[in-house]
């Protein structure tokens, strides 16, 4: 739902007000702290109980100290020792332990159960909670540049893959909330967005190293008012945008299907001339045709944003229709009213758990829709579309206890397994079991409590976030910073003292520019 | 014998009556210290210049009969310097631009149907350098030019030029030199808009090329039986590409962007140049041992002016803007390739830039070979430039200083063999100029109390600001419909004003950022804002 155009401001106008998804992204070059002060990060839900952001710029700075910190830390061996450990598929074990070895989880138990080299570092977690990494199935954060390829109504082309940022500061600030993987969208601008990518928060780490290897390829669809091009329009002089209508987004995606087909046929016809011993010429290699062509494959997910039912069900039927699987549902605020259908498709609901009327689709969502798939068999997930929300998706999690009555492990469930299906990465991912990543989240209470915070959160086993260390290394940050800026202005006055003033030191020469 | 006399003139370091001769001669440049960057500094010796090029070099040459004697005893005597990327006689590339039409069928427009440039499009046919241009270039001792636009996504086929007078054909050294790829995205609504739909037109185009260059060889070798394919100029500029004759220049800042270019140069295996390289600090024996020549932008970032923005920032910004300069000393040790080169910098930027690099860490030798024999290395035009050795091209600049010192000035410079006038600062000043002190060219039409209004598709906005110019830098505030705050990112050129403000409507927030013209008391153009660009108009109150 989130539409971010030129990497600064998000918005949403369906209703004329601000969404509650709606935040401001970072592009590498910004200031992080800067931006808070002049876009302070809204939030229009009448019972908001959170404080407002504090002290960005600080934040900036400890994250920046911890990128040094991080890339320090080694493979050893690690056990976490008596902690209540959340399994999510297994139950709660308290006083017990993980071993962590080669980044994987080597073994979990209760303590007495779990031997250690000796040589392993021990984590005393008494007292303290541990469950699986958060994924979040709907992010837009560390994108280089803007999120929305908006010029086309089908984008498959473009790819989330070749703009990750690792520099993005929500990133560190999502490991501080306990999220460790995340799908990557591309925006709702259009009725076929382009490519996402499913990556771990490696932070400190190259780019490269952030997708997850055997993760599945995704791509993002759009329904109702965002690819109508209703909150957004060209400015005059731009024709507006096919399609305009809830008719034109169906029509796009199955002419773009067609299209597909046509291509296949085209590639088909050239290699049966090449096998009889003919000399073809070669057709268009098509980037956006091969995308659709790998849709119908199966080696692309289709992830789509959706809200009202209609839609759900036009997507359903067109899927039947053209061969192609939805993975996951995105948003799918009126789902509860078609969730038998949707669960009958095996397809996943990814939702917010409790924010509704920011717009006129958004009107008939409800705080109980998760609880309503999840009874009706849709796999369910918490997901943030917010680089906020994205900090704190154990406490959406937490909320469909109250409404709807899910069970603390269902509750759980929200922000681990169930995304993990999503993306179809449970065999290494969502759980604490045996051979499973190490992604590993140590809480100082309960995680669906909301006074409790996170004290470490592990990536492939290592340590990506300490609150120990980030406070420890705050102070040196503050005195680099503060020498820096203060060498910096001591150059320039001397400059200035030598008769050069500012930056420009070259007086003599005519002021041609060059460009 | 006669010519020699009258043309004899003693090099006097402030007041030089040098003789330009009609037609490229024999001169014979003594009494100076020899740099030519191939080899050591030579004391007392002789540059022999004849018809254009250099006849010889060396502490013990004969002085030919025929030669002109230029004594230029205390001086130094330079190859002529390479800007080996420049946007010289292209508009800015952060002019608005839009194409005509927006919408557009599912499909990825051809290549062709760039809007501004294409990988077909000719710098050389297309560059208006101006006389003053040129003379600026000159005066900071660069006698040879790349240049292509620095707008549009391919920007195109550079050229390399010498700067002396004549034709556009006679200043040709090489042309094409590069071909130029920017990842510009194009105003909203046309295709590619985002970063990551730059990166998929690139390829795009590029597999393109692969299929034209397949097709055409298909057809051409027995077109009975075959559909005709259409005729691309654009694609077939690409083969030249594809092939590795010509090397690609991609501009990339940041490490990631660098990354980025590294993926597309594998994949299609064309001969990547990385130009501007700000964060090549980080990457020193990454880019060694990809391979890749890199162009360093001595465009060097700024620091914000205000103390209050300078702590705002984080300590990542602080420290990346604070290591920038020392990447062409990282370079340099890790043996990697490198130029530097202007870049989007102005003129006027590129000897202090060089400067800031040797303060940086990068010794003088080093800063010399990365403005003359690198550059020709690079563009792959060694054997005619970038050092003074016997049958280059005779392009020598003659200085008071070592040429990278403070003070040192320009003293006399010979392209192609001819003597050019070196254009001392003084005349340029142009007439009723009524600037501050120093800062040139008429820049006192900005400052003052504006009124803008601009035409937003949610109404007018009116705007209120006092503009500030200094040295080509707009700093100011605002106030009006939007809020209040500063004003940054301000440049002027004599003409073009460009600036943002930041701030809050009632329908958007975000940077808008100006983009407009200067006549008189009046100003025009667009703001581009996250609701589209409109236009605006200012009056000076």
């Amino acid at each position: 739902m989130k539409i971010v155009k030129e990497g600064v401001v998000c918005r949403e106008s369906g209703v004329g007000e601000k969404s509650a998804a709606c935040d401001i992204r970072y592009s590498a070059q910004d200031y992080p702290s800067a931006s808070d002060t002049r876009h302070p990060k809204r939030d229009t839900r009448s019972f908001d109980t959170r404080p407002p952001t504090p002290n960005v710029r600080f934040k900036t700075l400890l994250a920046t100290a911890f990128l040094l910190a991080a890339t320090t830390l080694s493979a050893q061996d690690i056990v976490i020792r008596d902690a209540t450990i959340l399994t999510i598929t297994h139950g709660k074990i308290e006083h017990g332990s993980i071993l962590i070895h080669g980044g994987k989880i080597a073994a979990v138990g209760a303590n007495d159960r779990v031997t250690a080299p000796a040589n392993a570092t021990v984590i005393d977690a008494a007292g303290k909670f541990v469950m699986p990494g958060i994924i979040d199935t709907h992010s837009h954060t560390a994108v280089e540049g803007s999120v929305n390829e908006i010029s086309l109504p089908n984008s498959g082309m473009v790819r989330i893959g070749d703009v990750l940022n690792n520099e993005d500061i929500d990133v560190y600030r999502q490991l501080v909330g306990g999220t460790t993987t995340a799908l990557i969208l591309h925006g709702s601008a259009n009725p076929i967005g382009g490519q996402s990518q499913i990556v771990k928060w490696k932070w400190g780490h190259p780019v490269s190293e952030w997708p997850i290897a055997d993760a599945p390829r995704t791509i993002k669809f759009a329904l109702g008012e965002n690819p109508k091009s209703s909150n957004f329009r060209p400015p005059p002089g731009i024709p507006a945008q096919y399609p305009q209508t809830r008719m034109g987004v169906e029509e796009v995606i199955r002419q773009s299907f067609t299209d597909a087909k046509d291509y296949l046929a085209r590639w088909d016809d050239y290699d049966a001339r090449k096998k009889r011993g003919e000399n073809p010429i070669p057709p268009r290699r098509d980037l956006l045709m091969e995308t659709m062509a790998d849709i119908l494959r199966g080696k692309i997910d289709v992830h789509s944003h959706c809200y009202r039912a209609d839609e759900i069900m036009m997507l359903l039927n067109l899927s039947d229709e053209q061969g192609f699987k939805i993975r996951e549902l995105q948003h799918v605020l009126e789902g509860y009213k078609v969730a038998k259908e949707i669960a009958a498709h095996g397809v996943g609901g990814g939702t917010f758990i409790d924010w509704w009327g920011f717009k006129a689709e958004a009107a008939d969502a409800i705080p109980y829709n998760v609880a309503l798939m999840t009874r009706a068999g849709v796999l369910t997930s918490v997901n943030s579309d917010s680089g906020e929300l994205a900090r704190h998706l154990n406490q959406d999690a937490a909320k469909a206890m109250k409404y709807g009555g899910l069970s603390e492990e269902e509750a759980l469930k929200l922000c681990t397994l169930n995304g993990a299906k999503q993306l179809r990465l449970d065999h290494r991912l969502g759980s604490i079991d045996t051979g499973k990543d190490a992604d590993l989240v140590i809480w100082t209470g309960h995680p669906l409590s909301a006074y409790s915070r996170v004290e470490t959160t592990f990536v492939d086993g290592e340590i990506v976030f300490d609150r120990q260390r980030d406070l420890a290394a705050r102070a040196q940050m503050a005195t680099e910073k503060k020498d820096r800026l203060k060498k910096e202005a001591d150059d320039e006055a001397k400059n200035k003292k030598s008769g050069r003033p500012g930056k420009s030191d070259d007086e003599a020469k005519p002021e041609v520019t060059n460009e | 014998m006669s010519r020699r006399f009258l043309c004899f003139s003693v090099f006097l370091l402030l007041a030089s009556v040098p003789c330009f001769a009609e037609a490229p001669g024999v001169y014979a440049i003594t009494g100076g210290t020899i740099h030519p960057a191939s080899g050591p500094a030579i004391d007392n010796g002789a540059v022999i210049i004849r018809d254009g090029l250099i006849e010889s070099v060396g502490s013990a040459v004969a002085i030919p009969l025929d030669a002109t004697i230029i004594d230029v005893k205390g001086g130094h005597i330079y190859p002529g310097l390479i800007d080996a990327m420049t946007s010289l006689g292209f508009p800015s590339a952060s002019a608005p631009r839009r194409r005509g039409g927006g919408g557009g069928g599912a499909r990825t427009p051809p290549a062709d149907a760039l809007p501004e440039t294409s990988p077909s499009f000719l710098a050389f046919r297309e560059a208006k350098l101006t006389d003053d241009d040129v003379d600026a270039k000159r005066a900071t001792g660069v006698l040879t030019i790349v240049t292509a636009p620095s707008f549009g996504i391919f920007n195109g086929q550079s050229v390399a030029l010498n700067l002396g007078g004549g034709t556009m054909e006679s200043r040709v050294v090489r042309n094409p030199a590069t071909q130029q790829i920017s990842f510009n995205p194009r105003p909203a609504w046309t295709y590619p808009d985002s970063l990551m739909g730059v990166i998929s037109y690139i390829k795009q185009t590029l597999l393109d090329a692969q299929q034209y260059s397949a097709a055409r060889t298909i057809y051409d070798k027995n077109p009975a039986g075959y559909k005709r394919p259409d005729e691309s100029p654009s694609l077939e500029a690409l083969g030249a590409v594809l092939r590795r004759d010509v090397p690609v220049v991609f501009v990339a800042d940041s490490e990631l962007m660098i990354r980025r270019v590294e993926l597309i140069a594998r994949e299609f295996n064309v001969r990547p140049v990385i130009a501007g390289a700000r964060q090549g600090y980080k990457m020193g024996d990454e880019l060694k041992s990809l391979g890749a020549p890199v162009l360093v932008s001595i465009k060097w970032p700024v620091a914000p002016t205000s103390r209050e923005d300078r702590e705002e920032q984080p300590l990542r910004v602080i420290r990346d803007r604070q290591l920038a300069p020392t990447t062409p000393a990282v370079l340099a040790k890790s043996g990697v390739l490198f130029a530097l080169v202007s870049g989007a910098g102005k003129t006027s930027d590129f000897v202090p830039g060089i400067r800031k690099a040797i303060e940086n860490g990068l010794s003088a030798d080093d800063a010399l070979r990365a403005t003359t024999i690198n550059p020709a290395k690079i563009i792959g035009i060694d054997r005619q430039l970038g050092s003074l050795d016997r049958g280059k091209i005779a392009n020598i600049v003659i200085t008071d200083k070592p040429i990278f010192d403070k003070e040192a000035k320009v003293k006399r410079i010979f392209i192609d063999g001819r003597e050019s006038k070196v254009t001392v600062e003084d005349e340029k000043k142009k007439p009723g100029g009524a600037g501050t002190a120093g800062a040139g060219a008429a820049t006192s039409g900005i400052d003052g109390s504006w009124s803008f209004v601009v035409k937003t598709t949610a109404g007018d906005a009116s705007i209120s600001a006092t503009l500030h110019v200094e040295s080509g830098q707009i700093s100011g505030t605002f106030s009006g419909d939007r809020g209040s705050g500063s004003i940054g990112n301000g440049t002027f050129d004599g003409t073009t004003v460009e600036f943002s403000i930041s701030g809050r409507g009632k329908e958007e927030a975000g940077d808008w950022l100006f983009h407009g013209t200067l006549h008189g008391s009046n100003m025009e153009g667009t703001v581009a804002t996250t609701l589209g660009t409109f236009p605006f108009t200012g009056s000076k109150k």
